[in-house]
């Protein structure tokens, strides 16, 4: 066998290797999904529970119970956990007010706006912060205003002297 | 008027793209006339005058590609200059992204460049065999070169004239970093498997050069120029930078990095470039273009030198790697 030939089965055989290099890299791709493009028409997104990362806690989502989502202008979508990790998530976004917002509430396990929602101040959630949205109005519910400034000022669950206040213990 | 237009930088740059164009455009009027009378078998005192006006618009095309060579880097170097002017912008990469015409531009420049390579390479060989066999190739190629450069200079013109200093863009961190968790690498790649395709992209495509192995030259260098462009971002420019975080194409060609990224840039398009329009020039009856394709790999193996040596460099110094 001359060189050439050898040369040409080392270079045939190195190609092969670029090739499944590539072909296992786009076959590994399922890593947790922490954000999805495209979204032109802003609407909520199906979770892929366990595969699908909180953008601001980085944990898990394992249920779809409270999530959250938040589809901006050009159709980026993040997945959150807890709508509390979506308000302190979006606060230093400059776009915040024109982007789409979307809880999974613990009521009607429906897709609704979140700025339409109402939030219960004592529910169990992913982080704790204790806020659960509910498309229906509740006794002792908070509107989506009044649950993001309770979030950015602290006062969720997660402090004990709120939940001291609000759970007595 | 945009105080853009009246920076120095800009002002020369757009004026010598303007006076290549109208060369070009000359040389483009004349062209279309040779290419409807060319006829070299004919004896008659037109055909002798249009070979001395074809002489004419070879010179004028060369001349126009040795300027605009230069203005390519100049280009990048002019727009770095301006990222002083434009609030956000740390390098030429926010300022590029300041309007949507930056980045075609710089796509379209890269592409009339290599359409220039493609041109003189088969001039080159048409001068050689003295009848002129591919004098309709390279004129009609000709005129697919003066609609790119066409192109490009309204590009430049609507880049420059578009770019609001009062509007803050993005730096390139926020263009280049970590977009919010997701793997800015193609096919899903890891850093290991990126660094793994390069080198081994590497040694396909000159393996294929040295034993004239054309179709496996051409699909390996255009997956290494594809792959590298990522290497470097993502990889090797942070050794440039000696900072993990710094990931971008332009800061590196800042006077603060040596001016490295004209070196890392030029080989690779040149050697690619190289490549293909040796490629290009082979599928031509009776041509042969090996010293081409050597000069190629070996600007190719002075890019992956140079990127390989930073790394080298870091690990020597500092005994780990970022």
């Amino acid at each position: 066998m001359d060189g050439k030939k050898i040369v040409q089965i080392a270079i045939t055989l190195l190609f092969i290797g670029v090739v499944a290099v590539i072909f296992i890299s786009i076959s590994k791709k399922e890593m947790p999904v922490t954000i999805v493009k495209g979204n032109m028409e802003h609407k909520p997104l199906a979770i892929k529970l366990d595969a699908t990362n909180d953008t601001q806690c980085k944990m898990l989502i394992r249920t779809e119970r409270n999530s959250a989502e938040v589809v901006s202008p050009d159709g980026r979508t993040w997945f959150f956990d807890d709508p509390g990790c979506m308000v302190l998530w979006l606060q230093e976004r400059e776009w915040a007010d024109r982007a789409f917002l979307w809880v999974h509430t613990i009521d009607t396990g429906r897709w609704v706006d979140a700025r339409k929602a109402w939030y219960g101040v004592t529910d169990h959630t992913a982080m704790h912060y204790g806020f659960g949205a509910r498309e229906k109005k509740c006794e002792g519910c908070i509107d989506f205003t009044e649950m993001r400034s309770r979030m950015l000022r602290g006062e969720t669950l997660v402090d004990p002297k709120i939940r001291k206040k609000l759970l007595g213990v | 008027m945009n105080e853009i237009i009246l920076e120095t930088n800009t002002a020369v740059y757009l004026l010598s793209e303007l006076i290549v164009w109208f060369m070009l455009l000359i040389a483009f009027i004349v062209d279309i006339r040779l290419l409807t009378r060319w006829d070299y078998g004919s004896f008659d005192p037109e055909q002798y005058e249009l070979e001395k006006r074809a002489y004419l618009v070879m010179t004028v095309i060369i001349f126009a590609f040795a300027v605009k060579a230069p203005l390519l880097p100049y280009f990048v170097f002019t727009i770095d200059e301006l990222s002083a002017l434009v609030p956000g912008a740390m390098c030429g990469a926010g300022v590029i992204s300041a309007n949507g015409y930056g980045l075609p531009l710089l796509f379209v420049k890269i592409v009339t460049t290599l359409s220039f390579v493609l041109w003189l390479t088969i001039n080159h060989y048409d001068l050689e065999e003295g009848d002129y066999p591919w004098f309709r190739l390279k004129s009609l190629l000709f005129i697919a070169v003066f609609t790119l450069v066409s192109v490009e200079l309204w590009l430049d013109i609507s880049f420059f004239t578009h770019i609001d200093t009062t509007r803050p863009t993005s730096c390139c961190s926020a263009l280049f970093g970590l977009l919010e968790g997701e793997n800015p690498l193609p096919f899903g790649l890891d850093t290991k498997s990126l660094l793994l395709l390069f080198y081994t992209l590497y040694l396909v495509t000159v393996g294929s050069i040295a034993i004239s192995w054309n179709s496996m030259t051409a699909i390996s260098s255009t997956l290494f120029l594809y792959i590298s462009y990522y290497a470097v971002v993502y990889f090797f420019g942070t050794y440039i930078y000696q900072l993990p975080t710094h990931r971008c194409p332009f800061c590196m060609m800042q006077k603060e990095y040596f001016y490295v990224g004209y070196i890392v840039w030029g080989t690779l398009l040149g050697g690619y470039f190289g490549i293909l329009s040796s490629l290009v020039a082979e599928t031509l009856p009776g041509v042969g273009a090996e010293r081409v394709k050597r000069f190629s790999a070996l600007l190719l193996t002075i890019f992956v030198a140079v990127c390989s040596a930073y790394v080298a460099y870091y690990y020597i110094e500092n005994g780990v790697l970022l």
